[in-house]
């Protein structure tokens, strides 16, 4: 009897316990997702209501309203200049990838290039894109060509910087383990650098992936309408001139929604790529 | 038995000074014979480690000479594949799955793919580790990290095998179970072994030879020749014997340095 009940009651505790993790789990849910939209939902209607309440003209501040009806009204116009600030970005962005790691490569294998060259790159990168953009249109011309370029050389430093540091960082077991075997300078390099510097390449690309859309739409600023259509950064300064402000919201946050999807496919290829490691080499990248 | 065995480390009047002016060996002499299973023990900071990454060729002695198999190490890791280093941790690559850690020293030593398999399962079974070919490090066990780390060092077959602590970091039980199996491995493989540790009781269960190491200078304190046959009883009188007497020389090494 008495241990009939008292398997009853533990029954009744891991019941119990169940409900406690649902409800537990309930509850994340509810703070990490629901937070987020009640913040984002208390944020649009202030938006919303500011502009109505204050008599706000919408060329000075749209209501969110005013942006969905712009982006809506102009979709024609704001779908090409998307298209085209993407395929700026994502070109700019595997470039400066292939070019990074590749000088990354080149500099690491060799301590004497590394040491006269780097100071290079880490000047290059003070150099304000902005400033030499227009000497880069000037090269290159006006549009396509030039913006990537720009997109490239803002992206591009965050990977030679992060790839540099990884390959300089192998344990120094691993190193000598390597010697042991009579490793060749080129298998050190293969077998064993490249691999042990994967997360903090994959950490520069992640980076270097949202400012390729920040020179993009820089470059679209500076070097204006490639092949006679714009991308967002032109259709910015041309709605900004016409004060077409809605407008101008709407690219921008086109533009932030590009952002945060590109980064999450980075992210995302950074993970599969790093899906075997030690989670003490995954603590690296962040 | 009467047979001269042959020399496979010696040491000669090998001094290491290091640049900051720590002096990490001094005067060490030494003679390896061929199939002995010979523990360096001793404090930390007494050289032993040092004095192992030079029979590897890792580095050079200030003084003397240091020969394995009547040559340099670094010439000899150049040309052969005679010397194996398990190293403190079990130092696998996190990006290689349990096989293709056993198979680099292979593989960095140009084996043909078909080769470098049929090797790597040999090992991996001795050790057994056979069901695991395809996990990653970071899903093994500690003891089980050293296991592949044994394994790695064993594909290649080497005539001399360092050892440097690879059990510091284990719980008791794995760490009695790696020092049965390691013995195991020993008197199969008849390969040389230099273990470095600061367990007198693993250097009394595993070495045929006790090299007692003293600190700050690290010099040979003594050399405990362990006559007892294997497999060992770990609570057997003589056992304690044993252990007493490396105990008791390791005190004095210590001893005399706080009279200095």
């Amino acid at each position: 009897m008495t241990s009939q009940t008292a398997t009853t009651n533990r029954s009744k505790l891991v019941v119990e316990s169940s409900i406690t993790d649902k409800k537990k789990i309930r509850g994340k849910v509810k703070g990490t997702i629901l937070g987020p939209i009640i913040a984002l939902v208390i944020f649009l209607s202030l938006w919303q209501a500011i502009p109505i309440l204050f008599d706000i003209k919408p060329f000075i501040l749209p209501k969110p309203t005013d942006v969905l009806q712009a982006a809506i009204d102009d979709w024609h116009l704001l779908w090409p200049a998307i298209q085209i600030t993407v395929t700026e970005s994502i070109i700019g962005f595997i470039i400066s990838a292939i070019v990074g790691i590749g000088i990354s490569i080149l500099l690491a294998s060799s301590r004497i290039l590394e040491v006269s060259l780097y100071p290079y790159a880490v000047i290059l990168q003070t150099i304000p894109v902005v400033a030499i953009a227009p000497i880069i249109v000037i090269w290159f011309g006006s549009g396509f060509n030039s913006i990537v370029i720009i997109s490239f050389l803002i992206g591009f430093f965050p990977v030679v910087s992060n790839t540099l540091m990884g390959l300089n960082s192998v344990d120094k077991n691993m190193g000598d383990l390597f010697t042991l075997y009579n490793a060749s300078k080129w298998q050190m390099m293969w077998k064993l650098r490249i691999p042990a510097a994967m997360p903090y390449m994959m950490s520069g690309l992640k980076i270097s992936c949202t400012l390729a859309i920040v020179g993009a739409i820089t470059g679209e600023f500076i070097a204006g309408i490639g092949g006679g259509r714009g991308g967002l950064g032109y259709a910015i300064t041309v709605a900004a001139v016409q004060l077409k402000t809605p407008y101008l919201f709407a690219c921008a946050i086109a533009g932030a929604i590009f952002g945060i999807g590109f980064y999450l496919l980075v992210s995302s290829i950074s993970r599969f790529v790093l899906k075997s490691w030690h989670e003490s080499a995954m603590k690296v990248e962040k | 038995m009467g047979a001269i065995q042959k020399e496979v480390v010696s040491f000669k009047g090998v001094d290491k000074i290091y640049n900051t002016g720590t002096v990490a060996l001094s005067q060490l002499e030494l003679s390896i014979k061929e199939g002995e299973f010979i523990s360096f023990l001793g404090p930390s900071g007494c050289g032993k480690s040092t004095a192992l990454r030079m029979v590897a060729g890792l580095g050079e002695a200030t003084k003397g000479k240091v020969e394995v198999f009547g040559q340099k190490p670094k010439d000899l890791i150049r040309n052969s594949n005679d010397i194996a280093y398990v190293f403190q941790d079990s130092n696998l690559l996190p990006w290689r799955t349990v096989l293709d850690n056993v198979v680099l020293p292979l593989e960095l030593r140009g084996f043909n793919k078909n080769t470098r398999k049929e090797i790597a399962l040999g090992v991996l079974e001795m050790v057994g580790l056979k069901d695991y070919l395809t996990s990653y490090p970071r899903q093994l066990s500690g003891g089980m990290k050293t296991r592949v780390s044994i394994a790695r060092a064993l594909a290649a077959k080497p005539k001399l095998l360092l050892m440097d602590e690879p059990f510091a970091a284990l719980d008791e039980m794995t760490r009695q179970s790696l020092q049965m199996d390691l013995l195991d491995i020993w008197k199969k493989e008849h390969t040389t072994i230099l273990f470095v540790t600061h367990n007198v009781y693993e250097a009394v269960y595993l070495s045929s030879k006790i090299a007692v190491m003293s600190a700050r200078p690290g010099r040979l304190a003594s050399l405990i020749d362990v006559g007892l046959p294997y497999p060992r009883d770990r609570v057997n009188s003589e056992f304690t014997e044993y252990v007493d007497l490396a105990s008791q020389s390791l005190e004095h090494s210590l001893n005399r340095k706080e009279l200095v």
